[in-house]
């Protein structure tokens, strides 16, 4: 039922994306996903719990305010994610920040380059802009509702960004696709059921091991991205440079202090900005 | 014990694939014909077995030459232009 509501909450929002112009639309995607916050009552708890035990919130009546601003935010990625030719063409909506490094890694064809990031601002545009200069190859798990995933995939812009599954029968796929000079990009937040604990805050977070594993074995180089929104459709993203993990023999701890500086670079973005954070997921069990 | 060494090879690779493996399997029947597809790893759990493999043996293989291999003898033979 609860699956049903989403589906047609996600297509009356299409529904006024499609008719108003982008700004319009924006707003109009903000004001469903605080109506959003309002409904989904067991999401809303998950969130100001979340909120809390980042320390991000001091009390409960701030927590509240960030979890719906950050379902206004879901909101307006919706819209963002489907009129990004708006911004990926315009300077102005799109400041970006490259190391020098990383500019290297991108404009050698040869070179394949994992990206990560988390559920914050707009990855969405962080992963289409990257995939101007290779293809981009990005690593999901399905979402929970099957009708809003059809839905989200048939009308997203996507250009050379494609979305594969996180467990591939073949092997060598991922490998493969970085030998090729191409773009792996991963959010890292989700809770990982069979990955391992890493602290996220503060407090253990399952986390999952694949882009610490790929830049060990493959030895491909590594960045986090962050695409903030300052604006409405007006975005700030910013690559890490490099990071690079010397193998030191023990495969754990190998994999731990790369998760830890990646977990690290996400939660400086969240504080910078706790309300473009998707709190309502469940990220502590 | 065969002059290029490539029994012990099989054996010490043996170990890591028995160690690192998350499914079961019977590691002692598996030899130089055995397909790598058939032994259970996906895209996720290969990263683990590789990187314990590069560990036992010292060395650093290249990843385009890996996703080429098909058959453990195909591996060894890596393994050992490697110097393994």
């Amino acid at each position: 039922m609860l699956h049903l509501l989403e589906y047609w909450a996600a297509r009356l929002a299409l529904f006024g994306v499609d008719l108003l112009p982008p700004a319009a639309a924006s707003r109009w995607a903000a004001a469903l996903g605080s109506l959003w916050w309002t409904a989904d009552r067991p999401r809303r708890r998950v969130a100001i719990s979340n909120a809390l035990r980042a320390g991000v919130a001091d009390d409960v009546r701030q927590a509240r305010a960030i979890g719906r601003g950050a379902a206004r935010h879901m909101g307006m990625v919706l819209v963002e994610s489907m009129k990004s030719a708006l911004v990926l063409d315009d300077p102005e909506r799109l400041r970006v920040h490259v190391p020098e490094d990383v500019a290297a890694v991108l404009e050698d064809p040869d070179r394949g380059l994992i990206v990560v990031s988390g559920h914050f601002g707009n990855w969405e545009i962080a992963g289409q802009w990257l995939s101007r200069y290779k293809p981009v190859a990005g690593i999901s798990r399905p979402m929970n509702n099957p009708r809003v995933q059809k839905l989200a995939l048939e009308r997203r812009q996507r250009g050379a960004f494609r979305m594969i599954p996180k467990y591939d029968p073949d092997p060598g796929r991922f490998l493969k696709l970085l030998g090729d000079g191409e773009i792996l990009a991963l959010l890292v937040d989700q809770h990982a059921r069979q990955g391992i604990d890493v602290l996220f805050f503060g407090h253990p977070a399952k986390t999952h091991t694949t882009a610490a594993m790929l830049h060990l074995v493959a030895r491909t180089p590594l960045t986090f991205a962050v695409c903030r929104r300052t604006a409405p459709l007006t975005f700030e993203l910013t690559l890490s440079r490099l990071i690079e993990q010397q193998r030191s023999g023990d495969r754990n701890a190998d994999v731990q202090a790369i998760l830890r500086t990646l977990n690290s670079l996400l939660e400086e973005a969240i504080r910078r900005d706790p309300d473009q954070y998707l709190w309502g997921h469940r990220r502590w069990r | 014990m065969d002059a290029d060494g490539t029994s012990e090879v099989l054996a010490r690779l043996r170990d890591v694939l028995r160690d690192s493996a998350v499914e079961e399997h019977d590691w002692d029947a598996v030899g130089p014909e055995t397909p790598i597809e058939s032994l259970g790893f996906d895209s996720l759990t290969i990263l683990d077995v590789l990187y314990d493999v590069e560990e036992e043996f010292g060395i650093a293989l290249d990843p385009k030459q890996v996703v080429k291999t098909r058959t453990i003898g195909e591996i060894i033979a890596l393994l050992q232009q490697n110097g393994a």
